[in-house]
């Protein structure tokens, strides 16, 4: 017993520096000043975070990262709760298709759905290739996934059919119910659904590449051009964004924590 | 004059017909139970009442009016689910005041006050669904349902997820707020002893038809066909011309003839003193005995099959395991089907 356990402490650790090496590297580079010939910097400097922190293009990168993040992740609560709700509820017949199509977007490869998308919007009615509402489209798709097993995780456990039949029976409208019982019972979930789209939107390179590129530069895109110019400047902005997506996940760990200690239904 | 009536109804999935023609009526204040084995409808039933499955033919009445058509709100109907659905994210007060709130009605508070105080749930106003225990979330479910002082109280096997105790004593209770409340209520179980100590009347159902209605005790001595007096009182059913085998005679008619098990008796082999006037007796021997609380319950085989006879335990075992037996069947206690 007592050896298996220190093996298993001795492959978490392996594997947890294995992790972490890239990332201190990263770290250290970010803040080193001369790295030539030694283990550890010779000198450490903040010049490249200043350098990134006065630079424009890094700000309006960032703003665009997240308009399109809010636009997409907004429609994609605002759309599928509703749907998802609907039809769990009321047509559980049509669970089936729907939930096809939520893992779609699992069977197309990125470069595949770029180069159709391209192909579609580029004529026809609707022009909108090479344009952020391309990306905000396919990255609604992208999240399709995500959402609707959170969303719907979330409605079975508490069971919602049930207590919306109660409340119907107390006098409530299908949607005074819904507004009353569902919502507050499952915004945790949709909150962390939420935040792993936000957090996976974050990263996202492949469809922000071949759709838009350097027409509307976002974080990524901004990343892999600095790629060329600066080795530190570029570990500066990978740091930078790791913090962000730490504090996300930290924020979403949180919640599923306290959504686990609260548990939800009586049953 | 009948305060809840239902006409004919009939409804159906696909193509399996879950209730077929029910029809059945019910007086103000009257405390009436469904009763059938699990399938056999009865949830469906309920929820056709409360507005929550549409019928496919038939109507359906309450105080006079037609309710048929109209969506659950409208109903003035309460109920209670078997998992109690309660509102997680609201606390005891709020989970009872909902339906008040959802009508608006003034002075709420004083009559959710009433309401816990009836339900025994004082001092646990503050707390939620996942802090009470089964019995007292049944309570809940129980007041929030009553609270609207409903036309009809709809209960779908509200006790059946309680421990044997607890379920006893929420039974009486049950029944003591339904009199004080003078509240037309219909209970759903497949518990058979549950049914005959709460009901004023039965409705014993089985593949969504009601085969028979009655007071517990009519269904109890006299049940109308062979699924009856199995389901209801363990009767021992057998088969009309295998019992004029046993008792050689041939006098009886019917196909198949269904005794109590407490009417039966045992006598050992080549006791004299027997009344074979009133009763038939037939040849076994014992071949299981076992209890259940307060009764013993003898499985006596004989020629051709066996019987259940059950006596009251006060003087530990009568007859052994492998004892020579005769069963003493009273005559007038035989129900031919
Ligand atoms: N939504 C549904 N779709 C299809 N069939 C259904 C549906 N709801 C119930 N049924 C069927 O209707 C029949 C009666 O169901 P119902 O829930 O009324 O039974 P019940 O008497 O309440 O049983 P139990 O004692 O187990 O609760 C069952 O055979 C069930 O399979
Ligand atoms: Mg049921």
């Amino acid at each position: 017993m007592k050896s298996s356990l220190t093996f298993h402490k001795l492959f978490v650790g392996l594997l947890v520096i294995y992790l972490l090496i890239p990332l201190v590297g990263t770290l250290l580079f970010s803040i080193a000043g001369k790295w030539d010939h030694t283990i550890l910097p010779e000198s450490y400097t903040l010049k490249w975070y200043i350098e990134l922190f006065q630079d424009e293009r890094f700000y309006d990168a960032f703003r665009r990262t997240l308009f399109l993040i809010v636009i997409s992740v907004g429609l994609s609560v605002v759309i599928m709760l509703p749907t998802i709700f609907i039809i769990t509820v009321y047509f559980s017949k049509w669970e089936g298709l729907l939930q096809a199509a939520a893992m779609l977007p699992y069977g197309v490869p990125p470069i595949v759905g770029a180069v159709g998308l391209i192909k579609l919007y580029s004529a026809g009615p609707i022009q909108i290739a090479g344009t952020p509402w391309i990306l905000i489209g396919a990255y609604f798709i992208t999240i399709l996934p995500f959402m609707y097993q959170g969303i719907r995780n979330s409605l079975r456990t508490l069971n919602a059919v049930q207590l919306v039949d109660a409340a119907e029976l107390l006098g409530a409208t299908k949607f005074q119910a819904f507004r009353t019982v569902v919502f507050p019972n499952i915004i945790s979930g949709i909150l962390v659904s939420t935040l792993l789209s936000v957090s996976l939107l974050f990263s996202e390179f492949a469809f922000a590449n071949l759709l838009v590129g350097g027409r509307f530069e976002t974080l990524q895109i901004y990343l892999s051009d600095k790629l060329n110019s600066s080795g530190h400047l570029t570990s500066a902005i990978v740091i930078t964004y790791y913090s962000m997506i730490l504090l996300l996940t930290g924020t979403v760990l949180k919640l599923t924590f306290r959504n686990k200690r609260n548990p939800v239904g009586s049953k | 004059m009948s305060y809840v009536t239902i006409e004919q109804v009939t409804k159906g999935y696909d193509n399996q017909l879950v209730l077929n023609n029910i029809s059945l009526t019910l007086k103000k204040g009257e405390f009436a139970t469904l009763l059938g084995q699990s399938g056999c409808g009865k949830s469906t039933l309920l929820r056709s009442i409360a507005g929550l499955e549409d019928v496919d033919v038939g109507r359906i009445l309450i105080d006079g009016k037609d309710i048929t058509d109209l969506s659950p709100r409208q109903r003035e109907v309460g109920m209670v689910f078997q998992s109690y659905a309660l509102f997680p994210n609201m606390n005891v007060f709020d989970n009872i005041a909902y339906g008040l709130k959802m009508k608006k009605v003034k002075n709420l508070k004083s009559k959710v006050n009433n309401m816990i105080d009836m339900v025994d749930l004082i001092g646990k106003e503050e707390s939620y669904p996942h802090q009470l225990s089964g019995g007292q979330q049944q309570r809940v479910a129980l007041a929030r349902a009553l609270v609207m002082e409903p036309k009809v109280l709809l209960l779908d096997e509200p006790l059946s997820a309680l421990d044997a105790k607890i379920r006893k004593s929420l039974q009486k209770e049950l029944k003591r707020i339904q009199k004080e409340l003078d509240i037309t209520t219909i209970f759903v179980t497949h518990d058979q002893e549950e049914a005959m100590t709460m009901s004023d009347r039965i409705f014993v159902m089985n593949k969504g038809q009601v085969v028979q209605s009655g007071s517990p005790s009519e269904i109890y001595t006299s049940p109308v066909n062979t699924f009856v007096a199995k389901f209801i009182g363990n009767y021992n059913v057998c088969n009309m011309e295998v019992f004029r085998k046993l008792v050689r005679t041939t006098e009886l008619k019917g196909n198949e003839v269904a005794i109590r098990p407490e009417v039966l008796q045992l006598v050992s082999v080549g006791e004299d003193s027997l009344d074979l006037q009133g009763n038939w007796e037939i040849k076994g021997f014992v071949k299981d005995v076992s209890m259940a609380g307060n009764v013993l319950r003898y499985e006596v085989e004989t020629e051709e099959c066996a019987f259940h006879v059950d006596y009251l335990h006060h003087r530990g075992e009568m007859f052994e395991q492998g004892a020579r037996v005769q069963i003493l069947v009273p005559k007038k206690e035989c129900i031919m089907l």
